[in-house]
C-alpha cells in the first residue's frame, strides 16, 4: 500500500467522518462507520477497519478529540468527538468539495451539449 | 502547525507504543461486538453475527498494521528493527565481524590521525587576525641564486614608502640571547621585531602592552616574554610585569606577556625585544619581512608592484646590484614549504589508498557473506520483503560495522597522534598543534560513513541483482555464489593490487631516496663528535679578550680524557649563506664581485676534530697569531669558483671592493667540501679564517672528538673545563654532531617511514584479499575440481589452474597500478633525490615482490584445491 492511495481514501473517509460527526455529535467507531454506510445507502462498500487509521489521522491532526467512554449497550468505547479546528477544517473542505464537484458537473454537462 | 503537532502526537506514540496498541486491539474488539449484537438483532445467529461482523470489518491485522504506520515515525521503528537484527547478525559471526572491525578501525584511525595533522600544518588557519592577508616579502637575485633573501630597514622603508597594496611591514629575526642570572648566564631563545609587527599581526599580549615606537628610543630596554618562559620563569604571576631580566647585559624591563604558542612566521623565541625601524643609510642588519595587504589587493597585485618597486629601488644602487628583485610569498604558504605541502598530502594520499584497499577487502569478505546468505535474504523476499527494504537492512549493517570501526577508530586516532606529536620532524610547523578538533572528528564520521556504505554496496547491489526467487539451487549443486558477485570481487583484488602497487613503488622511491641521502658523504665524520656551544659573558666585551677565552677552553678541554681533539667554529655550524663582495688575485688582476658564501672564524684544530680532509697546504697553526699575515683556508667548492681550474695555494683575496682598505688574506690551505646544510643540499663556497686573527663571534661552536662511542659520556668533565676557564660562561646546546645532523634528514625520515608503513600494510591486506578471494573461490568449486579430477585433471593441473587464476588479477592489477604510480611519480619527483620518478629499479623490485606475495598468498589454498577427493566432492553434490 503506498502512502498516496491511503492519503486519497483517508481524504474522503475524513470528511466523511468529520461530517457525520458535526451532524451527529460525538460517536464512537462503530456509530460512526455504520451513519457513513446508512448515508451513502449502503453503495459504499467501506471496509469497517479502514476507519481506524482515518480517525487516528484525524486525531494526530487535531480536528477531533478521543476519550474513553461507554456505549449505548454499555460497552468501554472510545468515542470521538469534533473540534474546533475541525469544524473549520470542515467548512474549508465543504466549500473545496462543492467547488470541485460544480466543475465536474459543468464538465459533465458540456460533455452532454456536444454528444 | 498541523505538521508540527502530528509529529508532536507521533512522538508521543513513540513513547507509548504499547499503551497504544492495547487501546487499538480493545477497540477493535468492542466494534466487533457491537456490530455482532447489531446483527444478531437482525436475526442471525450468533456466530454468523460474528462471522458477519468480521467480514464487514475487513482484515484486522491489516488495520493494526496500516494503524501503526499512521500512529509512528515508520522508518525509525524500521531502523532500529534493523540496528537490532544487524547487532544480532553481527555477533553471530564473530570472526567475520572482528575481522572486518579490526580492519576498517586501523584503517580509519589512520586516515584520522593522518587527517589531523593535514588540519593542523595546512588547513586550520595561522592564528593572526585575517592571516590571508599576510605576506613575507623576500628579496632575491637570480643571477646570484639568491631566493628569500633578507631585507636591510633601508629596503624596507623604501618599499613601504611606495607602496600601495601593502596596509604596513614590518620586520624580524631571531637575535642571539644570554640571560644573566643569580647562578650564572645562560643562552636563551630571543627575537627582536619592529614595534609596528604586533599590531600588523593582530596579536595582543595576554598581559601588559606591546611595544610603542617610543620604547625603541629608551634607555632601559623593554622587553616582552613568551608564555611559556612565563610559566617558567614567574609562574605565570603577574609580577613578571615590570620585572627586570639581564639581557645580553643589559637590564631590561617586562612590559608585556605573549600569547601561549606565539611566532612569527617561523621565529619562536623566549624574549621578544624592539628595533628601531629608522635607517638613513643602506646596508647593515638584514631582516625577515611580513607585510599586511590591504583589504581587497592581492598577492598578484602586490608581487607586481613589488616588482615594479624593486626596479626603482635599483636604480640608487650600485652597478653589481641591480638584479634585486623582491618576491611576496602568501605567509602561509611560507609557513609550510612547498616541498612539505606535496609530502603531506602524498602522505594523506597514501593513507586514503589504505583506507580503499581496507574498505575493498571488507567489502569481499560481506561479498563472501551475502552469498552465503543468499538463502536468508531469498527467505525474508518470499515473506514479503521488498528489494529496497533488504538493501536497506544490509546497509544499516554496514554502517553499523563501519560505526563501530569508526568508534575504535577514532581511539586510535588519538593514540596515533600523540606518537605524531612525539615523534613527527620538529621542522614541519604547527606540529604541536595537531589535535582532535570538531573537524577531524567531523573527518572521522565522514568516513566511516563512507566505509560503511562503500562496503555495504556491492552486497547490495549483487542482492538486487540476483533473482530473489526462494531457490534453494544456491545452497546446492550451482557453480559459485552469483557470476555478479565473482566478477564483483574479481574488480576489488585487481583494485586492491593496484592501490597496493602505487603506495608500494612511492614508498620504493622514497627508500632509495633515503639510500641515496644517507650514502651521501657529508665531507665530515660526524661519529663520536659533541657538538656544544659556549657563549661569552658579556662581561668580557673586548674581542681579543674573546680570542684568548677560546683558546683557554680549548687547552682545558682538550686536558679532559677521551677527547681526541677539540676545535672551535665561530656561531652556528650549519648557519645560512651571506652575500659577501669579494675581491681575488688571479694571473689576470684582481677582480671584484658578490658571492654568497660561509665565513666563518676557526680554531687550527677544528678540522682534525670535525675529521675533514685537507685537500692541499696546511691547517691553520699557532703560528697564525695576530700580528702575523692573514692567513685563509677554503673548500674545494670556493677554489672552484674563484680560481676555476688553478693552485689557489698562496693566492690573495680580501672581502670588500678592491678599492675598501680591508685586509688581504692568503690562502694557505684547501679542504674537501662539507654540506653542512643537510646532505641534500650542494656544498657552498667556504671560507675559514683563523680564530686569532679575526674577532670572534660571542657565540661559538665547540666541536669534540671524542674516543668513545658515546660522546655525551664526558659532557660533566667538558662543562667543567668550560667553567675552569669562565665561571660565567653560557654553555647551551650540548649534542652529539650525528644527533643535530639527524634532524636535517627528520621529516624525510617520517615521510619515508609512515609511507612504507602505509605501503606494507596495503601490500598486507591486498595478499588476505586474495587469499580470501581464492581460498572462496575453491570452496564454491570444489565439485569443478573434483569433476576435472575424475576425468583426469592431475594435482599440477589443478595447481596451476589455481596460481593462474589468481596472477591473472593480480597482475592485471599490478599493470594498472604501475601506470598509475609512473603518472603520480611525476607530481611527486620533487620529493625524490637521486632517483627518477621512473626509476626502472624500484618499478622492478616492486612489480617482482608484488607477484611473490601474490603467488604466497594463491600457494596454500592452490595446495588444499589438490587434495581435494573426487568421490567425496561429487558425492557432496
Amino acid at each position: 500500500m503506498t502512502p498516496d492511495k491511503s492519503d486519497v481514501l483517508y481524504g474522503t473517509l475524513g470528511l466523511m467522518i468529520i461530517k457525520t460527526l458535526e451532524a451527529l455529535g460525538p460517536l464512537h467507531g462503530y456509530r460512526i462507520a455504520r451513519r457513513i454506510e446508512q448515508i451513502s445507502g449502503n453503495q459504499l462498500a467501506l471496509n469497517q477497519g479502514t476507519l481506524y487509521p482515518a480517525l487516528l489521522k484525524l486525531e494526530q491532526a487535531g480536528w477531533i478529540s478521543s476519550r474513553w467512554g461507554t456505549s449505548e449497550s454499555g460497552r468501554r468505547v472510545k468515542i470521538y468527538a469534533l473540534t474546533r479546528a475541525g469544524r473549520k477544517q470542515l467548512d474549508r473542505e465543504e466549500a473545496q468539495w462543492q467547488r470541485a464537484a460544480s466543475i465536474v458537473e459543468r464538465f459533465l454537462k458540456i460533455s452532454e451539449g456536444s454528444s | 502547525m498541523t505538521r508540527l503537532r502530528i509529529f508532536l502526537f507521533r512522538l508521543r506514540a513513540l513513547v507509548r507504543s504499547q499503551q497504544m496498541d492495547r487501546e487499538i486491539d480493545d477497540e477493535i474488539a468492542s466494534h466487533l461486538a457491537e456490530a455482532t449484537d447489531e446483527y444478531v438483532l437482525q436475526g442471525l445467529s450468533p456466530d454468523e453475527a460474528r462471522r458477519a461482523a468480521r467480514r464487514s470489518f475487513g482484515g484486522i491485522t491489516q488495520t493494526r498494521e496500516v494503524y501503526g504506520q499512521v500512529r509512528s515515525f515508520m522508518w525509525l521503528e524500521e531502523l532500529s528493527r534493523d540496528v537490532r537484527y544487524a547487532c544480532r547478525t553481527l555477533r553471530r559471526n564473530p570472526a567475520f565481524t572482528t575481522t572486518a572491525t579490526g580492519t576498517l578501525a586501523l584503517a580509519i584511525g589512520a586516515n584520522t590521525a593522518m587527517f589531523s595533522v593535514l588540519n593542523a600544518v595546512l588547513l586550520r588557519p595561522l592564528p593572526y587576525r585575517s592571516p590571508e592577508q599576510l605576506a613575507m616579502l623576500w628579496t632575491e637575485d637570480p643571477t646570484e641564486n639568491l631566493r628569500e633573501g633578507r631585507a636591510a630597514l633601508w629596503d624596507v622603508e623604501q618599499w613601504r614608502g611606495q607602496s600601495q597594496t601593502f596596509a604596513d611591514m614590518a620586520t624580524f629575526d631571531t637575535v642571539s640571547t644570554v640571560l644573566t642570572g643569580v647562578d650564572g648566564a645562560e643562552q636563551i631563545t630571543g627575537a627582536s621585531i619592529s614595534p609596528s609587527l604586533l599590531p600588523l599581526l593582530g596579536v595582543q599580549p595576554v598581559l601588559g602592552r606591546s611595544f610603542s615606537t617610543d620604547d625603541v628610543d629608551q634607555k632601559q630596554r623593554r622587553l616582552m616574554i613568551s608564555h611559556r618562559f612565563w610559566q617558567a620563569r614567574f609562574g605565570g604571576s603577574s609580577d613578571a610585569l615590570g620585572a627586570t631580566l639581564v639581557i645580553n647585559g643589559v637590564p631590561s624591563r617586562i612590559i608585556g606577556i605573549l600569547p601561549a604558542g606565539f611566532r612569527v612566521a617561523r621565529v619562536e623565541a623566549d624574549v621578544w625585544e624592539a628595533h628601531s625601524t629608522r635607517r638613513s643609510v643602506r646596508g647593515g642588519q638584514t631582516w625577515f619581512v611580513v607585510g599586511r595587504l590591504r583589504p581587497g589587493a592581492t598577492f598578484d597585485q602586490a608581487q607586481a608592484e613589488m616588482s615594479a618597486v624593486a626596479l626603482r629601488v635599483n636604480e640608487q644602487l650600485p652597478a653589481v646590484e641591480r638584479n634585486r628583485g623582491i618576491s611576496v610569498v602568501p605567509l602561509t604558504r611560507y609557513m609550510v614549504g612547498a616541498q612539505s605541502r606535496l609530502a603531506l598530502w602524498m602522505l594523506g594520499g597514501a593513507v586514503f589508498c589504505v583506507f580503499l584497499i581496507a574498505a575493498t577487502n571488507v567489502t569481499s569478505l560481506s561479498l563472501a557473506r551475502s552469498t552465503a546468505r543468499a538463502r536468508e535474504m531469498a527467505v525474508r523476499a518470499a515473506l514479503g520483503a521488498n528489494a529496497g527494504r533488504i538493501v536497506r537492512q544490509l546497509l544499516t549493517e554496514n554502517v553499523l560495522l563501519a560505526a563501530v570501526a569508526g568508534l575504535a577508530g577514532t581511539l586510535l586516532a588519538f593514540g596515533a597522534i600523540r606518537l605524531v606529536r612525539a615523534f613527527g620532524p620538529d621542522n614541519l610547523p604547527r606540529l604541536n598543534e595537531v589535535g582532535l578538533d570538531l573537524r577531524v572528528l567531523g573527518w572521522a564520521l565522514a568516513i566511516s560513513l563512507l566505509a560503511g556504505i562503500l562496503v555495504g554496496l556491492a552486497p547490495a547491489i549483487t542482492t538486487l541483482r540476483r533473482d530473489l526467487r526462494p531457490s534453494g539451487e544456491e545452497s546446492g549443486r550451482s557453480v559459485s555464489g552469483g557470476t555478479a558477485t565473482r566478477r564483483i570481487r574479481r574488480a576489488l583484488v585487481v583494485a586492491e593490487f593496484a592501490l597496493a602497487i602505487v603506495l608500494l613503488v612511492g614508498a620504493g622511491l622514497l627508500v632509495r631516496s633515503w639510500w641515496h641521502v644517507t650514502s651521501i658523504d657529508p665531507g665530515f665524520v660526524p661519529e663520536r663528535v659533541l657538538v656544544m656551544g659556549v657563549s661569552t659573558p658579556p662581561t668580557v666585551g673586548d674581542p681579543a679578550q674573546r680570542a684568548d677565552l677560546y683558546h683557554r677552553v680549548l687547552d682545558q678541554i682538550q686536558a679532559v680524557p677521551g677527547v681526541e681533539s677539540a676545535g672551535i667554529i665561530d656561531d652556528l655550524f650549519s648557519s645560512n649563506p651571506r652575500e659577501h663582495v669579494l675581491t681575488v688575485e688571479r694571473d689576470d688582476g684582481t677582480a671584484s664581485g658578490r658571492l654568497r658564501l660561509l665565513r666563518d672564524e676557526i680554531s687550527p684544530d677544528f678540522f682534525r676534530a670535525i675529521g675533514t680532509p685537507l685537500r692541499r697546504g696546511r691547517f691553520f697553526s699557532a703560528g697564525d697569531r695576530p700580528g702575523a699575515p692573514r692567513v685563509a683556508i677554503i673548500n674545494d667548492a670556493m677554489a672552484a669558483r674563484s680560481w676555476p681550474g688553478d693552485d689557489p695555494l698562496g693566492r690573495r683575496f680580501k672581502f670588500g671592493s678592491g678599492e675598501s682598505d680591508a685586509p688581504w688574506y692568503t690562502v694557505v690551505g684547501v679542504v674537501g667540501d662539507m654540506r653542512r646544510q643537510g646532505p641534500e643540499r650542494e656544498a657552498l663556497p667556504q671560507i675559514f679564517v683563523s680564530l686569532a686573527q679575526n674577532p670572534p663571534s660571542r657565540n661559538v661552536g665547540v666541536f669534540i672528538r671524542t674516543s668513545s662511542a658515546d660522546p655525551l659520556a664526558s659532557v660533566g668533565a667538558l662543562r667543567a673545563a668550560v667553567r675552569r676557564v669562565e665561571k660565567g660562561a653560557p654553555i647551551y646546546g650540548v649534542a652529539p654532531l650525528e644527533q643535530q645532523l639527524g634532524t636535517y634528514l627528520a621529516q624525510r625520515r617520517f615521510q619515508t617511514s609512515v609511507l612504507t608503513g602505509f605501503s606494507v600494510v596495503a601490500l598486507l591486506m591486498a595478499a588476505v584479499g586474495i587469499y580470501g578471494l581464492i581460498q572462496y573461490s575453491i570452496a564454491t568449486r570444489t565439485q569443478e575440481i573434483g569433476l576435472r579430477m575424475a576425468i583426469g585433471a592431475q594435482a599440477g593441473d589443478i595447481f596451476r589452474m589455481i596460481i593462474r587464476e589468481g596472477l591473472a588479477l593480480s597482475l592485471t592489477g599490478a599493470a594498472i597500478g604501475l601506470v598509475g604510480a609512473w603518472w603520480l611519480g611525476g607530481a611527486g619527483s620533487s620529493l625524490l633525490f637521486g632517483v627518477t620518478a621512473s626509476d626502472p629499479v624500484t618499478f622492478t623490485t616492486v612489480s617482482l615482490l608484488l607477484t611473490a606475495v601474490a603467488i604466497a598468498a594463491c600457494y596454500f589454498p592452490a595446495r588444499r584445491a589438490t587434495r581435494v577427493d573426487p568421490i567425496v566432492a561429487l558425492r557432496v553434490a
